[in-house]
């Protein structure tokens, strides 16, 4: 919201002393962060947050009154002389529990112009003056005093005016120029044909005030918060005084404003009153709010006195009586905030300035919790795949529907199933529509475009959470998927770079998956030129949750390595032959398999491959002898015969 | 006595050397091995059933020839298996060249923006924090309701939040303050053995907002939360003042400014005194000095009575952080799309690897 500094120093003249910086330092103090200060001609406008509980401070007047306070300055007087009231000049009723007062008067308006003054001041706020004194005057005041007011033409309503709900299939064109299809659920201002104005949103085109406007029922009423933000919502249609209406506004001010309006006409134009009148009651005022000393001492961190308290809470506008141990507080009118304790004493830390609390750290009352093992494990994965040599990536969780179809998931289930389930209502668009199975479609996306960026090699990762949507709603998986393309780049000059092949990858997962019961795949996508792995994580596997696992004892005697090269059928599986030696001889001293060689060639019959099958032996309590050796070796031979292989010559 | 040998294995014995000579690996050799001493089909073996069938005054002589024969050939390979892998290891040396750098074992990164959660985590932790997630498709009573936010707040509109097809009451959480509401409910119960309740909530959120260098539809925030006897104000900026001191430097200060959050009273917008130009004033701190950096304030009381904790008792603190921005700000990335395209080369030199 824009504040003139001139504009401000008419409501409290203590402003007219202060620097601009300062100015906005002691504003944002207050809670009122300047965003900007603009120079204008004559004068500088402050751009003010205004945050969504204080409707109060969004005018010129509203933020003098917290300055006021503050700086303990008197503000200016509001209004000299209000205006005396008279007989109704034509009906208006109010038939809508939303609307329980409505102030208003009759002119007829002189040939004067809107000032200069006015104009430059309304010109400095980027509102444009539209030289109609009745609506620049209405608009002006709304801008210095926050309550909106609104004149229609008068001779152009017809018969009696009520404030009333709309009916259904009633319309309004507004001044806007637009249509509206009415809800019952709108409060309207009536006259005998329909509708004049969306009330405390905007006035009717059909009764608009214009250049041949000889005579004006001016408008200054209080409207209930909540339907008037509901009517600006539903229309789509935010006004500077939906916005005041929509936030709580003032109901002393109702017949503040007509009067004000009232006068600035008489100035501006020469207009002469007809008579002014008011229609129904003030709403209720808001309800005493008690303030313990002991909440305001807990909140503030320090013992205040009730008496300082009661000092700010004054200087805001509140009727505060002091009682033993606590502080009656009566809101003013205004503050439709202050509804709490809590929010008292918020009051009373604010006008002190939050730079007064104290700097403590919380005592411990319990023990600390430990991190979950799911967060811990993640953070433990993550460090590992970068230590192996991935990059994290973080992707969008949602996606278009032909990457959802791209790949699987970690799961398998076809993408149609459950995507229904997984769609957005309201995406950015098609691509950012489907919240994503896998995680692989994004980070092949971005191997490709690092490729594209020139990158020879790239090893990717990413932890997120995949989504499968049920009847209930997605449900979410932390997930772990991995990406390896183009060459497989170890940086040494002596050593030659290849294509990235599937087992590289999975000896990756063993690593990383090592204490999990996690079933191995490895995906090729596009012939091959990015291996992918996706796969849920699961929670660790410690059976033991000792810092240091039992002792297992290691043997001090040599061990035995016999080799074995072997020619068998290229079907083979190393599982299928590891296992059976393995078996045969089970009740030994042996302590590993493993392929120490592996020949494929032109040197072999067709149909085979060579293994050299390295047997190692060692007993906890002794030396081996050659001849035990040897016969293990020979029931280790025995047994990979059985599944086709043969002593290579 | 090597006349009592037959001539092939006499033949065999003299191609020994040059065949064992010949071996140029270990494969090579393991198959001479089997020729000359295998169990079965070898030369070794054949002289064993010659022995065998040797008459009887022969077999001492002949004896201690055959193991004679098969000893040598049995040393010598092993002396070759010897050669041979010393020089498959003196290969390796001599093709080092020792003026170039060598090899460097592969390294990669952690994201930046995950890097600086986790740091924000480590310097909560000796304070007792510990760390509570949440689903990221949430229910509007977690995401609004539990928050104290209006049935008709703005935030709730469609324009704000993206909601989930067929689901009508779920949408993708809008900020990390929904894990609040369902770890207050859950701790609730043992909220008074525990002595209170005090984690962070790091984590992806939503909100319905253009791709472009500030804005971007998913980004990350990291909520923290404190429940006790007797919380102020003062516990609030002293934690803070702890925390972000231990993240930018000892001598950085802390300004509270008063806001408003429909989930705390009071609320406040927290500043620190500008890291990158120390407070002096500079294009990140726009020249005043302070940069925002989160938003703040005592846990509304209504917060407190909807998960079941009673706010005559207990009271709190919470503060959210927009990550990215504080990622943005530190580093002085321009554009924040960088930390969503995930360029290897931003990676590592922006995320690295402690």
């Amino acid at each position: 919201m824009w504040i003139e500094r001139r504009a401000l120093a008419a409501e409290l003249p203590a402003v007219a002393s202060l620097g601009t910086r300062p100015l906005a330092e002691t504003l944002a103090s207050l809670g009122f962060p300047v965003d900007a200060i603009e120079a204008r001609p004559g004068t500088e406008v402050l751009d003010v947050d205004i945050t969504a509980n204080r409707g109060d401070a969004m005018s010129h007047r509203g933020l003098a009154r917290d300055l006021a306070a503050r700086l303990q300055q008197p503000l200016a007087v509001l209004l000299p002389s209000p205006v005396a009231e008279g007989e109704p000049q034509l009906p208006v009723r109010l038939l809508a529990r939303a609307c329980p007062i409505y102030a208003t008067a009759l002119l007829t308006l002189g040939k004067g112009r809107t000032p200069e003054m006015a104009q430059a001041f309304l010109t400095a706020l980027g509102a444009a003056p539209k030289l109609l004194p009745a609506v620049d005057a209405s608009n002006e005041l709304l801008h210095r005093y926050g309550h909106p007011t609104h004149a229609f033409d008068a001779d152009r309503i017809r018969g009696a005016v009520s404030v009333r709900m709309a009916r259904p299939g009633e319309t309004l064109v507004t001044l806007d120029g637009v249509e509206r299809k009415l809800s019952p659920e709108d409060l309207v201002i009536a006259d005998e044909g329909g509708p004049i104005a969306l009330a405390g949103v905007m006035g009717g085109e059909g009764s608009k005030v214009t250049a041949k406007t000889r005579r004006v029922l001016l408008e200054s009423a209080w409207f209930e918060a909540r339907t008037v933000r509901a009517t600006a919502h539903r229309h789509g249609l935010h006004t500077d005084a939906s916005q005041r209406f929509g936030r709580g506004a003032d109901a002393a001010m109702v017949p503040v404003a007509r009067d004000l309006l009232i006068h600035r006409l008489e100035d501006w134009s020469g207009a002469t009153l007809e008579g002014a009148w008011t229609a129904g009651a003030m709403p209720p005022p808001p309800s005493t709010v008690d303030l313990p000393k002991e909440l305001l001492t807990r909140v503030a961190g320090e013992p205040l006195h009730l008496a300082e308290a009661a000092k700010a809470l004054k200087a805001l506008g509140c009727t505060v009586e002091a009682e033993p141990g606590h502080l009656r507080v009566l809101p003013p009118t205004w503050r439709h905030d202050l509804t709490l304790p809590e929010d008292l004493a918020e009051e009373v830390l604010r006008l002190r300035g939050y730079e007064h609390i104290p700097a403590v750290l919380p005592p411990l009352e319990g023990p600390p919790q430990p991190l979950s093992r799911d967060y811990l494990q993640r953070q433990a994965l993550a460090r590992r795949l970068a230590h192996l040599g991935f990059h994290q990536t973080v992707t969008y969780g949602f996606v278009s529907p032909e990457m959802d179809a791209a790949f699987p998931g970690p799961r398998g289930e076809a993408a149609d199933e459950d995507r229904a389930g997984r769609t957005l209502t309201n995406p950015l668009g098609l691509e950012y529509s489907i919240l994503r199975r896998s995680l692989v479609p994004s980070l092949v996306e971005v191997a490709k475009q690092n490729l594209k960026q020139g990158q020879r090699e790239v090893r990717l990762f990413e932890i997120a959470p995949t989504f499968r949507g049920l009847s209930r709603g997605p449900v979410e998986t932390w997930t772990v998927a991995l990406v390896w393309a183009g060459e497989r780049w170890d940086a040494d000059p002596e050593s030659k770079a290849g294509p990235v092949m599937a087992k590289h990858l999975l000896g990756t997962l063993k690593d990383v998956l090592k204490s999990t019961n996690q079933e191995l795949a490895i995906h090729p996508i596009e012939d091959g030129a990015f291996l992918v792995a996706e796969f849920p994580i699961q929670a660790f596997r410690t059976p033991d949750d000792r810092i240091i696992p039992a002792f297992t004892p290691h043997s001090r005697f040599p061990a035995v390595e016999r080799d074995l090269s072997l020619v068998v059928p290229a079907t083979l599986t190393w599982q299928a032959m590891h296992d059976a030696v393995w078996i045969a001889l089970v009740g030994t001293v042996l302590v590993d398999v493993a392929c120490a060689d592996l020949y494929q060639g032109k040197n072999l019959p067709a149909g085979t491959k060579a293994w050299l099958l390295r047997l190692t032996f060692q007993a906890m309590d002794r030396t081996l002898v050659g001849a035990e050796v040897d016969a293990w070796v020979a029931s280790a031979l025995n047994a990979a015969e059985s599944l086709g292989a043969q002593l290579r010559a | 006595m090597d006349h009592l040998l037959p001539p092939e294995i006499a033949d065999a014995d003299r191609a020994f050397p040059e065949a064992l000579a010949a071996c140029g690996d270990l494969d090579a050799l393991l198959r001479l091995k089997g020729a000359y001493i295998g169990r079965e089909g070898s030369h070794a073996a054949r002289l064993m059933d010659l022995l065998k069938a040797a008459p009887k005054e022969q077999k001492r002589d002949l004896g201690a020839a055959i193991n004679g024969l098969k000893n040598r050939w049995e040393e010598a390979l092993k002396a070759r298996q010897a050669e041979v892998e010393a020089a498959r290891k003196a290969t390796g040396a001599q093709l080092w060249d020792k003026s170039l750098p060598p090899p460097l074992p592969p390294r990669g990164a952690l994201h930046p923006l995950n890097r600086l959660m986790d740091r924000l985590v480590d310097v909560f932790r000796p304070l007792g924090f510990h760390v509570e997630e949440g689903p990221e498709v949430e229910t509007e009573a977690h995401n609004f309701d539990g928050l104290n936010i209006p049935a008709d707040h703005p935030a709730r509109g469609s324009a704000d939040t993206f909601y989930l097809a067929g689901h009508p009451g779920l949408l993708l959480r809008t900020h990390t303050s929904p894990v609040q509401v369902r770890t207050l409910k859950n701790l609730a119960p043992k909220i008074l053995e525990m002595g209170g309740i005090r984690f962070l909530a790091p984590g992806r959120v939503y909100r319905k907002d253009e791709i472009d260098p500030t804005h971007s539809p998913m980004f990350h925030q990291v909520e923290g939360m404190l429940v006790g006897h007797d919380i102020g104000m003062h516990h609030l900026k002293g934690t803070l003042e702890y925390a972000l001191r231990a993240l930018f430097g000892p001598t950085t200060e802390i300004r509270l400014r008063p806001s408003y959050f429909p989930f705390v009273e009071p609320g406040c917008e927290v500043d620190v005194s500008c890291p990158l130009c120390g407070a002096k004033g500079c294009r990140v701190c726009k020249g005043s000095g302070w940069v925002e950096i989160l938003g703040a304030g005592l846990i509304h009381p209504n917060v407190l009575s909807l998960a079941g904790i009673d706010p005559a008792e207990w009271s709190g603190w919470a503060f959210g952080m927009g990550v990215e921005r504080m990622a943005m700000m530190l580093s002085q990335t321009p554009d924040l799309r960088l930390f969503f395209e995930n360029d290897q080369r931003f990676l590592k030199a922006m995320g690295g690897l402690d």
